[in-house]
């Protein structure tokens, strides 16, 4: 389970987040809702330990992850999978990116083996990373170079590449606020399927839909704070916080 | 007059110009140049990757003290070098002057801001998203440096280049730091393409300094061959 605790944390003196608490817990999606602009991005970045909060801690099955060595946090991070608003995919083949979180978990021998099985032709993978593919209907195009990809299928293998190592947490930062609703339905699709393999999913976004139709918890994110966190039905049929109903309701204007 | 065979013989044989006069003289130049170019290239793409990626005071400064370098007179470099490493130079008790290797430290003070620069404007360019992706889906530091240096490929490819043909086609340099020496057998010990071109064309020996000019053009255009070639491969990159 990962954990944000009474984080305090800022930009040049500006608090982001005044005493933001918020848990991801295995088979479960929660949804980070608000406005743009309001530290989703900030807050999932948190959780996938880019940066320690200037107060307040982030912990991992009880671990303060800030105050372990270096090596126990790179333990613990890759325990998390991320996935952003662009693909950000490497510029290499679809195989190449859906297996990099693979290939950074093995030893510098193995990967050395692997190069040369890749330089002299010799593909040699775990298959992990084509199951990935699978669950985001990508399979055929392994062999493809990432960059001839659509946008749709780029988030799409973005998506692979976060799975093929069988994260416990993914972070999906607005996964699917540039794509058709195909692709939209199809990276929902895979997140559900994630939610069944008990991994824990926060998912950003500022649609309210979406939030619907995946999260089995919504965190509304509102000036500096998470006002509000419960289960999807509770606080979209009846939310306890004014605010989180005049934002729902696409009222709060920023 | 025409001379007779023997004469001609005899001539030959005090006209430097024979095959294994050049080949040593390439053999040096390849040498000092490639040494110097990988050396360079060690110390420049880390400094690039730091300089790029990192925020510090002075970086402006240092940036532009690097582009200065890129077009850095050789001959002052050389001047420079020689007095390091003249006996009584910082460097003088390695005992290194009119040496390849005072060459390859010439070459190398010549092609490391080139290579850094223009590695530097490479590495800068991959966006900030894709090394944040290497870094979330578990990599460490290293990793990321590397799928920046993966991302930057074919712009490092040409730095490379760049600080190659920088380093084996300058003259200056070597000349005053290696003296373009060769022996009594006709050996190269510190004669390159460059130096020797310049010392044949001035003794009249046009056609010789017209080969070598012709094999200096050549190795040039092969390495370059080479590395767009190891570049459109992507070592597996695919």
């Amino acid at each position: 389970m990962l954990t944000a605790s009474d984080i305090y944390h800022g930009y040049d003196g500006e608090p982001v987040f005044e005493n933001v608490s918020l848990s991801v817990t295995p088979g479960e999606v929660v949804a980070i809702i608000g406005p743009s602009g309001v530290g989703k991005s900030t807050l999932l970045r948190l959780l996938a330990l880019f940066d320690a909060p200037d107060r307040g801690a982030v912990e991992y099955d009880g671990t303060d992850v800030w105050t372990v060595s270096e090596r126990r946090r790179l333990e613990l991070r890759r325990r998390i999978g991320m996935v952003f608003q662009e693909a950000s995919l490497f510029d290499a083949s679809v195989r190449r990116n859906a297996e990099y979180g693979l290939r950074v978990r093995e030893s510098w021998t193995d990967r050395l083996r692997r190069e040369f099985a890749d330089l002299v032709g010799q593909r040699n993978g775990t298959g992990a990373e084509i199951e990935a593919l699978e669950t985001v209907g990508l399979r055929e195009k392994v062999d493809q170079d990432a960059a001839s990809l659509s946008g749709g299928e780029a988030q799409r293998v973005a998506f692979a590449r976060a799975l093929a190592y069988d994260p416990d947490v993914l972070l999906l930062d607005e996964p699917t606020s540039d794509l058709d609703p195909r692709n939209t339905a199809l990276i929902e699709d895979a997140v559900l399927k994630a939610r069944d393999r008990e991994i824990g999913v926060a998912i950003a976004t500022h649609d309210m839909h979406q939030a619907e139709r995946v999260a089995d918890r919504v965190a509304v994110l509102l000036e500096n704070d998470i006002i509000e966190v419960g289960p999807t039905e509770g606080v979209f049929e009846s939310p306890t916080d004014d605010r989180t109903r005049k934002f729902i309701d696409g009222e709060l204007i920023y | 007059m025409p001379l007779d065979q023997a004469t001609h013989l005899a001539l030959l044989a005090e006209f430097p110009f024979e095959w294994n006069y050049i080949r040593s003289i390439v053999r040096v130049s390849l040498y000092v140049s490639l040494v110097a170019v990988t050396l360079s290239t060690l110390c420049s793409l880390p400094v690039a990757l730091l300089i790029g990626f990192k925020q510090f005071r002075g970086k402006a400064l240092v940036t532009s003290i690097i582009n200065t370098g890129m077009g850095f007179p050789s001959v002052v470099v050389g001047l420079v070098v020689l007095f390091a490493l003249s006996n009584e130079g910082p460097l003088g008790s390695f005992d290194l002057v009119f040496t390849p290797e005072a060459m390859i430290i010439s070459q190398f003070v010549l092609a490391t801001p080139v290579i850094t620069g223009v590695s530097l404007a490479a590495v800068s360019s991959v966006e900030q998203n894709v090394r944040d992706a290497a870094y979330a889906m578990g990599g460490t530091r290293f990793d990321v440096a590397l799928v920046t240096i993966k991302e930057a490929r074919y712009g490092i490819a040409t730095a490379l280049l760049a600080g190659f043909g920088r380093a084996i086609s300058e003259v200056g340099s070597v000349l005053i730091v290696g003296g373009n020496i060769a022996g009594a057998d006709g050996e190269s010990y510190t004669r390159t393409l460059t130096t020797a071109i310049q010392l044949e064309a001035r003794q009249g020996r046009f056609e010789t300094a017209m080969i070598l000019g012709a094999i200096l053009v050549v190795l040039v255009l092969l390495v370059n061959a080479i590395v767009v070639r190891l570049g459109s491969d992507d070592g597996g990159y695919r």
